[in-house]
């Protein structure tokens, strides 16, 4: 016959599942008949009892500098993505300007949609000549938006679970 | 609130009161007529007025009734065109039903893409994201465009990153949509609907927001701006978001 005291060392890997087929066979024919175990194990099998059971981890001496690194390149970023308007907007100024304005946008829209009428009766359209000043202002466009729209993206993406 | 709640039908009232709404406003948009920028003018409806060259053949085959040259008021003002409620009836049931069916249609379409924009949408700065997103992608668009018209091998495909354009901005204007009916339904306590009614009524709200005179084309701009910057932030509502770790093999 097994004794309380020994049940009570089993009662965890019981819980577990860990214990051996006979152990196991054993510490449940004490528990049908010691209503003291069967309280202990009632509380091992609760869940909150269980969770109180484990102890919390100590928190690493990085997580706090961790956090508000994080936190900071996070406002960072979003400070950042709204001050990229301003080269942008200087850009897009530039371009116009250069273009005489939205008549030149639309001069440019016009000839698009000429040009491809101008595709389907079988002429191949001339392309228009460009200083490369403004071609340069373009791709700098471009390029400092796609940057722009990166950090964007990068701000609105889920976080991971495990992050 | 709790009386809201217990009653299914104050969607139905909402439904109304922002139709209506749409309306007359769109009436007023009509009679400032031409005076720039007012969307729901001339270019969109057509003139309050119709005028008829004499002897020259007109069909009638879209317009039977002539209701539209019987329904109209004198201005109160002067200045102004004449008030026209079968014209504004006319811009609500062309253009008000086209963007709302528009945006029905990408819900139906794509539900989780839908919902997981929407939820980016809803998170934190979502908005301003969106709204940034698309400040960008316009600039994007008329930089990559305006390179494109300089050259001959890819002048054919300024139309297609136009029309991509147009479709993700339809789409971000669909989730906006939704959006707006949840925010609705959550700020008004309305009792809990088919997620469909709350975009029709979003829908509803935008289609308001873009027939406010004078203000309503920089509103209708600003949603589909936010609707470009939220497609293109989520591509299109994709769960996974952007990455390129398929890249690094």
């Amino acid at each position: 016959m097994i004794t309380c005291a020994r049940v009570r060392v089993l009662l965890e890997a019981f819980v577990d599942g860990d214990l051996a087929a006979d152990d196991a066979a054993r510490v449940r024919a004490h528990l049908s008949t010691c209503a003291d175990c069967r309280r202990q194990h009632d509380q091992a099998i609760s869940l909150p009892f269980r969770l109180r059971a484990l102890s919390s981890p100590v928190p690493g001496p990085s997580l706090v500098g961790d956090v508000m690194q994080a936190v900071g390149a996070e406002r960072g970023g979003y400070r950042r993505s709204w001050t990229l308007l301003v080269p942008e907007a200087l850009l897009a100024a530039f371009i116009l300007w250069y273009l005489s304005g939205l008549d030149g946008l639309s001069s440019i829209a016009s000839g698009v949609f000429g040009d491809l009428l101008s595709l389907g009766s079988g002429s191949l359209p001339h392309v228009p000549p460009v200083d490369v000043l403004l071609l340069v202002a373009l791709i700098a466009l471009v390029v400092v938006a796609a940057f722009h729209l990166s950090i964007l993206v990068r701000l609105a993406s889920p976080r991971p679970a495990h992050e | 609130m709790s009386e809201l709640r217990r009653r299914p039908w104050a969607w139905l009232v909402l439904i109304g009161i922002l139709a209506v709404v749409g309306i007359l406003l769109a009436i007023i948009d009509i009679s400032i007529a031409g005076k720039w920028p007012t969307p729901f003018a001339e270019a969109v409806v057509g003139p309050t007025v119709v005028q008829q060259e004499s002897g020259k053949a007109v069909t009638l085959r879209f317009d039977r009734s002539r209701a539209g040259e019987r329904v109209i008021f004198a201005p109160p003002f002067a200045g102004f065109d004449p008030i026209s409620p079968y014209q504004a009836l006319r811009a609500f049931l062309t253009n008000g039903a086209g963007l709302i069916i528009l945006a029905l249609a990408a819900l139906v379409a794509f539900p989780s893409r839908a919902r997981s924009a929407v939820e980016r949408l809803e998170a934190r700065h979502g908005v301003e994201i969106a709204l940034g997103a698309g400040t960008v992608m316009v600039l994007l668009t008329l930089a990559a465009t305006t390179l494109l018209r300089f050259t001959l091998l890819f002048l054919g495909v300024v139309p297609l990153v136009l029309l991509v354009s147009l479709v993700a901005a339809l789409f971000g204007i669909a989730c906006i949509s939704l959006a707006i009916g949840r925010l609705l339904h959550r700020r008004l306590g309305l009792a809990s609907v088919h997620p469909l009614v709350a975009a029709l009524v979003g829908a509803l709200v935008v289609f308001d927001l873009a027939v406010i005179p004078y203000a309503g084309v920089f509103a209708l701009a600003a949603v589909a701006m936010a609707g470009l910057g939220l497609a293109v932030v989520t591509r299109f509502g994709s769960s996974g978001g952007w990455t390129f770790v398929d890249l690094n093999f």
